[in-house]
C-alpha cells in the first residue's frame, strides 16, 4: 500500500513540479520562456566541465577493477568480514559500491542470480546496493562542476557514510531475516 | 585526500596486475604449450561441437570449477585450426583465453592430431592477462566518462532551465523558507534565504523520490550556489562537504534499481528491501552528516588561509 503510493508519487512528482513552477512563474510575470532558455544554456557548459574530473576518476577505478586487485583485497578482508558476521560472498559489494554504480549493479545481479533473490545473501546484497550511492562518482562530478580540487574531508565523510550504510544493511538484515 | 585515493587506485591496480601476471606465468596457469584432449562431434562438414569432462579440465588446470560434468562448446573446423565459441557460463580459464586472444568469445586453437572423435588441440598462448585488461580499461573507461558527461547535457539543460524559472519567480525562496529550521542546523554557514538552500532541498527531494536524472542537475546547481559563497576558490567548504556526504549516503524512498533487478530475477517479494535499505541509507545519512561536522574541526582539514589569493585555477566558478 505505502509502496504503491510512493511509486505513484515518484511518477507524478516531476510533471506536477514542472507545472507548478511554470504556473507560479507565469503568475509572477516572469518571462517564462526566456528565463528557461537562459538557465538551460548552462547545461552544456556544466557537462563539459566535469569531463576531466570524470575521466580521472573513472580511469583510476577502471584500472583498479581490471587488475584483479579486488579479488586480492576480498581474500585479505575475509577474516574481518567473518568476525562481524558478513557473508564472504557480499564483501566485494561493500568494496565496489562506493567506486562504481554500473559495476556494483552487475555484481548485485550476479550474486542474486547465483544465490536467489529471496535468500539471505540475495536480500542482503540488494539492501547493501540500496543503502548507498556511488561516492566517488558523486565527488568527481559535483566538485568537478565547480572546479574544486582540494576536497578536504569529503572523501573521509563519504566513506564513513558508506561503511555505516553497509554495516546498517547487515545489521537490519540479520535482525529481520536471520 | 582524493589525491591519495587516486594514487592508491592507480598504483595498487598496476601492481596487482603485474604481480598476478608474474605469478600466473611462473605457475603456467594457462598451461601454455600443453596439448589438450577433447572429443569432437561433427554435425556438418565444417561445424560441430567439442566436449570434455569437468574432471579432465580440473586436472589439466589444477582447479575445481563449478560446472556440469561434461562441458561442451560450438566449434568450426577450418583446416588445421578450430574455432571454439565460449559461452557466458563456460569455465573461467577458457573465457579468459578467449578474451585475451582477440577480445571476443572466440578461441582459435591449433589442431595437433585427430583420431576419429578424439582430437588433440593447442590453445593460443595466453600471457599478461591482467596487464592487457588494464590497458583495455584505460581506453574504455575514458570513453565511458565522456559518454556519461555528454549524456547529461540534455537533462542538465532542462533542469537548469526549470531551476532558473523557479529562482526568477521566487519559488525557490518559498521552498527554502519551509525547511529553514532543519537546513539552518545542517548548513550553519549559509544565509537562510540564499538560493543554495532551495537548490539543495530540491536535490535532496529528487534523491528521496529516486529521480536520479533530476537529482544530478539540481545538485550541481546547488554546488554552483555554494561555490558563490566560497571565499577560498578551489577548496571545498564545510557546507559542500556536508551536502555531498548526504548525497553519497543515497537515502531514497524507493530503491527502484535494486527492486527492478530483484523482480527481473524472479523474486517472490522484490520490494522487501524497501524498509531495510531505507534503514541502511538512513543510518548512512546520519553518519555522513555527523562525520562531516566532526572532521571539519580537525586540524588537518582546516582551511589554510595562506592559500588565499594564489590559486592556479580559480576561474570558471560562476
Amino acid at each position: 500500500m505505502i509502496k504503491d503510493i510512493l511509486q505513484a508519487l515518484s511518477i507524478v512528482a516531476i510533471p506536477f513540479i514542472i507545472a507548478a513552477f511554470v504556473a507560479y512563474a507565469a503568475r509572477k510575470k516572469v518571462p517564462v520562456y526566456e528565463s528557461f532558455v537562459a538557465g538551460a544554456k548552462g547545461g552544456f557548459e556544466v557537462a563539459i566541465k566535469i569531463i576531466p574530473y570524470l575521466v580521472a576518476m573513472l580511469v583510476a577505478i577502471g584500472i583498479f577493477r581490471a587488475s584483479g586487485a579486488m579479488e586480492i583485497l576480498v581474500k585479505l578482508l575475509a577474516p574481518a568480514a567473518n568476525l562481524i558476521g558478513m557473508p564472504p560472498q557480499v564483501v566485494p559489494m561493500a568494496l565496489l559500491r562506493p567506486l562504481t554504480g554500473s559495476g556494483s549493479l552487475g555484481l548485485m545481479a550476479d550474486i542474486m542470480k547465483r544465490y536467489g533473490p529471496d535468500s539471505f545473501i540475495g536480500i542482503l546484497v540488494s539492501t547493501m546496493y540500496g543503502s548507498s550511492e556511488t561516492t566517488f562518482y558523486v565527488l568527481a562530478v559535483y566538485f568537478g562542476a565547480v572546479n574544486v580540487y582540494r576536497t578536504r574531508h569529503a572523501v573521509a565523510a563519504g566513506l564513513i557514510a558508506d561503511a555505516v550504510g553497509m554495516l546498517g544493511a547487515l545489521l537490519i538484515c540479520r535482525l529481520l531475516f536471520g | 585526500m582524493l589525491n591519495y585515493v587516486w594514487i592508491g587506485l592507480v598504483l595498487i591496480g598496476v601492481l596487482a596486475a603485474a604481480s598476478t601476471d608474474i605469478y600466473d606465468a611462473s605457475t603456467n596457469r594457462y598451461r601454455n604449450g600443453e596439448p589438450f584432449e577433447l572429443q569432437y562431434d561433427s554435425t556438418s562438414a565444417a561445424g560441430g561441437t567439442i566436449s570434455y569432462s569437468r574432471e579432465y579440465y580440473d586436472k589439466f588446470y589444477g582447479v575445481d570449477v563449478d560446472s556440469p560434468d561434461t562441458i561442451s562448446y560450438r566449434a568450426d573446423l577450418t583446416g588445421s585450426s578450430i574455432n571454439i565459441y565460449t559461452e557466458e557460463d563456460s569455465p573461467e580459464i577458457w573465457k579468459t583465453v578467449a578474451k585475451t586472444d582477440d577480445n571476443s568469445k572466440l578461441i582459435t586453437a591449433k589442431v595437433l592430431s585427430r583420431h576419429g572423435d578424439m582430437m588433440t588441440i593447442l590453445l593460443p598462448t595466453t600471457s599478461l592477462v591482467k596487464t592487457k585488461a588494464v590497458l583495455d580499461a584505460l581506453i574504455s573507461y575514458s570513453e565511458l566518462a565522456v559518454k556519461i558527461a555528454l549524456g547529461l547535457i540534455g537533462v542538465m539543460a532542462f533542469w537548469l532551465g526549470i531551476m532558473k524559472l523557479a529562482e526568477d519567480s521566487g519559488m525557490i525562496k518559498i521552498i527554502a523558507r519551509i525547511l529553514k529550521p532543519v537546513m539552518v542546523r545542517i548548513f550553519p554557514d549559509i544565509p537562510p534565504d540564499h538560493p543554495a538552500i532551495g537548490a539543495m532541498i530540491m536535490n535532496m527531494a529528487a534523491n528521496m523520490l529516486g529521480l536520479n536524472n533530476a537529482a544530478t542537475p539540481l545538485g550541481l546547481k546547488a554546488m554552483e550556489h555554494l561555490e558563490s559563497l566560497n571565499p577560498h576558490k578551489g577548496t571545498a567548504t564545510n557546507s559542500m562537504i556536508t551536502f555531498l556526504a548526504i548525497n553519497t549516503a543515497g537515502l531514497t524512498l524507493i530503491p527502484a534499481t535494486a527492486i527492478a533487478v530483484r523482480a527481473a530475477l524472479g523474486s517472490k517479494d522484490p520490494t522487501i528491501i524497501l524498509m531495510t535499505s531505507f534503514f541502511g541509507a538512513g543510518l548512512a545519512t546520519i553518519a555522513g552528516i555527523v562525520a562531516a561536522k566532526i572532521l571539519q574541526r580537525l586540524k588537518i582539514y582546516r582551511i589554510d588561509d595562506k592559500l588565499d589569493g594564489n590559486q592556479p585555477d580559480s576561474g570558471g566558478s560562476n
